[in-house]
Parts: structure tokens; sequence; C-alpha cells
């Protein structure tokens, strides 16, 4: 069971060599902290290239969609990505323009994507192209387009 | 956010009218009104939070309330008393307003845990509504994050009590009564 | 499978229905709206619209320092409280670069598992109420009555524990806990196998669940759904043996897996977990060492190095994920919750399409989401 495991994780490190020499003016800033974990800054426009990258060399589990917002020019979004068969999970964060934020959408590569890029539409305003399905999931139909967690948001804290 | 709005349709004829009522309730018959209604609180199933665990547990196996004559009831038309037990957010509220219009009268409410009286460790946020009692005629506060099952049992024993001192809403008021 | 069968449209001929379940139903706890779309008694369409308890609690944690965090942190999954607790404890100690004492480690796990067994015996309460099997009901809470009067016993609390601190835990084990857990846990096992027996022969029963709401392995890895409705279409996934975490790798348990994919496996890998989680306690209250259960000294102002961290723990229901990226201050730059629940019911509405309206409720009470980590 241990050989096995160092034998998966020296495989699984090598993916993040393989990912900067297939895309390399668009992969930056590779940094593996653990053995477990691999972090890499990408550039927005090669997300769909990059994503269908990994989903082919085993890596089926989109984990998470996050964005993370700093004023006053940028706004990240965070793709965990893991496998079903290791250990490894992969953050890659894409800066995009703070006052025109889209990206496209990796609705067609990973099913579960969906629930994912709307919350984080709903919450920061960041725009993903060609989802097919882009409207409020969490907040009241009334709450669209007040992007709640931008750092600049007045609502908060909402005492009354 | 006021009061609720009640809108009687005209054709509407009310089961009793103020007059039989106000006899009721100086009478004795009262208390054996007050007795049958206070041995008999059947609560909607209604677990919106970390509360609502505590709820259902409180009506079943160990903290059994079946003892004092109350059960769970899943739908609202067939429920005494309504326990917001948890967070309301103000998405919710609309349909909230409007299982309470669906309960019938006599009803009561029970705020249950921090969450629905004040807030609780939320009140900052965006989507809580802090203010319920000024949206709802609450009867009983049971404060708690989450309360035990034996602080909502002797909320509902402070319930019965109040029900037991004629102190609750018994009927709406009547539209023809208005003018008068 | 692709998105469109999963929104709504208005019905086009005289023969279809649109039907509102909730946001007030007696399904699971918590509201939620799934609006189906019936022909008949088939589902044709079927949308999950959620968000009804919605918190705001990232933007809260933006607002709390690190210590304030820690009993919210228990909030966002109440049944699974402890895991919440303990992947957020180990994302920040990693954030600070301290490791909790050895014997914190196994009373972490402890309970832990402790956590796992009374989230399951509810899950699986709360299932049977929904097709119909009221009695099983009041045996499950029975059960975990027994199981939460020994949460009481370490950690003080019912629900939202609040048991896990940096660096260690908030209290030690009671003297003579040891007896009261094997005695609690020898009744346990014997009610879990009858109730198991039970289930398993109950002809209405099976009838009832037998094939109803199959998932292939393939598609539950394609959906992304997590926990045990995964291991029950025959995906090995677990994160106590992935990515093993605590003291995880020097305990002997195996994984349980079914291959049918349907509602009668899903709950079978419960109460075969529940199993496999008291023989995981008992090999702690065993192998425990002594010593001091927490550092001894800790920040009283807990200001991590600038960084992030991704730590992740093997939930009731499936994997959760914190990612903390801190700034240097005391409170959390950005804080995301991944929580399984999350993805597990986006998965319901394609899984809806084609079954009858009478297998809703045990479909969607089967997948055991809670309706509090999918709103956050």
């Amino acid at each position: 069971m241990g050989d096995e495991q160092a034998a998966k994780q020296i495989i699984d490190k090598n993916i993040m060599i393989e990912l900067s020499n297939n895309f390399p003016n668009v992969v930056s800033d590779v940094d593996v902290p653990s053995p477990n974990r691999a972090v890499a800054r990408i550039d927005s426009s090669q997300v769909k290239e990059i994503m269908q990258f990994l989903l082919d060399k085993g890596f089926d589990h989109l984990s998470c969609i996050s964005g993370v917002d700093y004023p006053p020019d940028k706004m990240e979004v965070v793709y965990h990505v893991t496998s079903y068969s290791g250990p490894l999970v992969i953050t890659l964060k894409a800066s995009i323009p703070r006052d025109d934020p889209n990206i496209d959408s990796l609705c067609d590569i990973y099913w579960n994507a969906n629930w994912y890029e709307r919350e984080t539409y709903e919450l920061y305003g960041i725009i993903f192209n060609d989802c097919p399905y882009l409207k409020v999931l969490l907040l009241p139909e009334d709450m669209e387009g007040e992007w709640p967690l931008r750092k600049d948001y007045a609502g908060y804290p909402n005492p009354t | 956010m006021g009061e609720i709005e009640m809108e009687l349709p005209s054709n509407v004829a009310l089961t009793t009218t103020s007059a039989i009522h106000d006899f009721i309730k100086g009478s004795p018959l009262q208390k054996l009104v007050n007795w049958g209604r206070k041995n008999s609180l059947w609560f909607m199933v209604h677990p919106m939070g970390c509360c609502g665990i505590e709820q259902i547990c409180v009506g079943v196996a160990h903290y059994d309330t079946d003892r004092f004559g109350i059960i769970p009831r899943a739908s609202p038309r067939q429920a005494d008393v309504m326990m917001i037990s948890g967070y309301v957010s103000k998405k919710y509220l609309p349909a909230l307003k409007r299982v309470w219009d669906q309960m019938v009268e006599p009803k009561w409410i029970l705020m249950m845990g921090e969450c629905a009286i004040s807030g609780g460790p939320w009140w900052e946020s965006y989507s809580t509504v802090i203010n319920m009692d000024e949206i709802f005629p609450v009867d009983i506060y049971i404060p708690g994050c989450p309360p035990r099952p034996e602080a909502l049992l002797q909320g509902f024993i402070e319930l019965q009590k109040k029900i037991e001192a004629q102190q609750d809403r018994t009927v709406i008021p009547n539209p023809a009564d208005e003018g008068v | 499978m692709t998105h469109e069968a999963t929104q709504i449209t208005s019905p086009t001929k005289p023969s279809e229905i649109l039907l509102h379940l909730g946001p007030q139903h007696p399904l699971q706890p918590g509201p939620f709206l799934l609006d189906l779309k019936i022909e008949g008694e088939t589902i044709k369409e079927a949308e999950l619209k959620i968000g009804y308890i919605h918190k705001g609690m990232e933007k809260v944690f933006e607002d709390r320092t690190y210590i304030q965090i820690l009993p919210l942190a228990d909030r966002i999954c109440y049944l699974a409280s402890n895991s919440n607790n303990d992947v957020y404890c180990r994302g920040v100690e990693e954030l600070l670069g301290i490791e909790p004492t050895e014997r914190a480690k196994y009373l972490r796990v402890i309970t832990n598992e402790l956590c796992r067994i009374q989230s399951h015996l509810l899950g699986i309460g709360e299932y049977t109420t929904d097709v119909g099997f009221l009695t099983m009901f009041l045996y499950m809470i029975r059960e975990r009555e027994g199981v939460v009067s020994l949460l009481e016993a370490i950690t003080g609390s019912r629900l939202n524990h609040n048991y896990a601190r940096f660096g260690g835990v908030a209290n030690d084990l009671p003297p003579g806990y040891k007896e009261m857990a094997l005695k609690t846990f020898g009744e346990l096992k014997k009610q879990i196998k009858s109730h198991d027996e039970l289930l398993s022969s109950d002809s209405i029963y099976l009838s009832r669940t037998k094939g109803v709401g199959v998932l292939t392995a393939k598609q539950a890895s394609e959906l992304g759904v997590a926990g045990p409705p995964l291991r029950a279409s025959g995906v090995e996934y677990d994160l106590r043996r992935i990515e093993p975490y605590l003291v995880y790798d020097d305990l002997d348990f195996k994984v349980i897996t079914q291959t049918d994919g349907d509602v009668f496996s899903r709950v079978k890998v419960r109460l075969l977990e529940i199993l496999e989680s008291i023989y995981i306690i008992e090999q702690c209250l065993d192998q425990i060492p002594s010593g001091p259960y927490k550092q001894d000294v800790m920040p009283y102002i807990t200001r991590p190095k600038p960084g992030e961290v991704y730590s992740r723990i093997e939930d009731p229901r499936g994997e959760m994920g914190m990612y903390i990226i801190s700034d240097g201050s005391d409170k959390p730059y950005r804080f995301r919750i991944r929580g399984p629940a999350f993805a597990t019911a986006q998965a319901l509405p394609p899984l809806l399409i084609g079954s009858y309206v009478a297998d809703v409720a045990a479909i969607a009470a089967s997948m055991d989401s809670c309706t509090s980590e999918v709103d956050r």
C-alpha cells in the first residue's frame, strides 16, 4: 500500500512539469508546497484547453470554483481539480480584469461546473461565457446585480 | 415590513360571531375550551436550521412530547403551533408568511433559537431577517444555540400556561365590526 | 448528460403538469424548492432551487478573527459539526505551522467517528420516514440518543460541539469513558445488525427500493456526486484512505462499497459504515497514548503568515474542503467552503428524470443532503 501510494505521488507530481511543457507561456508560477498540493497560475484565455488536458490525464473531478476579489484592478477565478484515484489537488488561478470580468465556462468539460459558476456569478459578477444557465442560485432574484462578496459592497455589515 | 394584512372575501362567514365568543369568555366554559386547546397542541414539523434537529428529536423517542399531547404534523393546515426553528432569510420570508396564513386559528408561534429571535451569529449578514417579531405575532421565545430539548419542553409548558390564562388571540377581527 | 433537462420550461401539452415541492415540505430537513414537470406519473424535467437558508457565511467569515470563526464553523453543516471544526482547525494549523499533539489526534478521530455515526443514524431515520417506515425512525433516534450522550460526555454539547482547537482539543476524556463507550457500542452493534436484517428481508421495502434511482459508476463520477452515494455505485473513494489525515493510516478499516447504485445500496452503505466507525473507535480507545491534549503555548491572537491552504476531510456526506487565503492579518482574506452536499444536490435533478412521482421522496432522501451546507 505504501509503495503504490508513493508511486502514485511521483506520477502525480510529474503532471505539473507536463502541464508547463505543454502550455509554455500560459502556465506560470508553478509551486508544489507539499506532496499532495500543487498550485499554478494560468492565463484566462486558455482555461478550456488546460482543463481538457487535465481531464485526459485522469483528473476527472472538479472540486470547486471560487472567485477572489483584489480591488482595485483585478479578480481571480480559482479552480480546484482532483482525481478519483489519487490524492493530488491542483489549484489553478486565472486573473481577469475587474471592470470587465468574463471567462470561458467549463460546463461541457466537467458537468458539475454549472452550479459553481452560477454561484460565482451571483456573488462576484463574473460572467462565464457559454454557460448554459447563468442565473442566480442562492440569492433572491431581486438581489441579482449587487455582487455581495466584492470587497466594496455597501450592504455589509447590515445592522437593520 | 409591517403587520400581515388579512383580507377576508365578503362571502366567507366566520364560524362564530364575536357575541358568542364574548359570552364564552366570561363563563366557566372558556376553561373547558382552554383545557382542550392546551392539551393537544400539534406543531408543524418545519426544520429550518440546526434548531430543526432538536425540534425533530424532541418529538420522538427520548424526549417524548406525545405524553403532553403534542405531536408533529407535516401540513400547516393540520397544525396549531408553528415553530420557527432556525434561520430565516430574505428569500424564504414570503413563503413563510404564506405558510403562516394557511394555518387555521387558533394558532401560536414559538421562536426557537437565536437565529430566529435576532439573527443569531449571522445578524450582520446581507440576507438575514432580524426583526421577526415585527412581522409575526410571537408567543414564546426559546433562547439558545441550539436550545436543549428540555428547554423546548419548558417552552411548550409555558405556552400551555399562557393558553390556560386566556391570554391568546382567539379570533381574527370581523371586518363587519369595523365601523361599529 | 446535458444541462437542458434540468431547466424547467412551461408545460406545452394538456397532459403535463408543473408540480412545486417546497419550500416547506416534509422531505429532508431544510427548505428547498423542487420543481417537477410531470406527464402522467413520469417526471420529464426537474429543477432544484436552493438558497432559502443562505446565510452569507463567506462574507461574515471575512469579518471575524480566526478564533471567532471556530464556533461558527460548526454551524456550516450541523449534523457533521465535528468534521467542519476539524477541517478548519487543520487548515489554520497548516498556515500557522503547528501540529496537534498525539493524544489530541486520537481524540479528534474519536469525535469525528462518533459524529459520523449519529449523522448516519439520523440520515437513515429521515429516509425511512420518507419511505413510510415510521417505526424505523423511532428506533434510529433511540440509538442516536445513546451516541449523542457519548458525545455530550466529552464535549459538553449535543449539537454544534466546538471541540477542536488550534493545536489540540478543548477537553480530555472523562474518567470511566471507555467502559461507558464499550457498553453503548455493544448494544448499538446488536441493534444495527437486526435493523440491517429487517431492511434486507422485508419484501415491501425491497420492492420499493431495489432498482429505484440507479446511478452507475460512470454517471456518478461525471455528475460529481460525493460520499455514500458515490461509494454505493462502486467507486472506491474515501479520503481516509486516499489522503490519510490525523491517525487514519495507523488504523485498520474497510472502505464500504456496493455495486448496484440504487436507493437500497445507498442505505446499506450507511448502515455498514456505522459498524466500521464503531470498530475504528474501539481501536482508538485501545491505542490512545497518554500525554497533553493541547499545546502548552497558544497565541491568543492568531496571525498566520500570508499564504493559502486547501484542507480536506471525509465528512459523513463526502469530501469537504476549505480554501483559506490569509493576508497576514487576524482575519481571513477569503474563506471558501466546498461542501459535499452542494455537489450531491446538483446531481439530484438528472437522477429524477424518468422516475415516478411517488419515488421522489425515496430518491431525494437517500441522497441525504444537508440543506444548510448546500446554501451556506
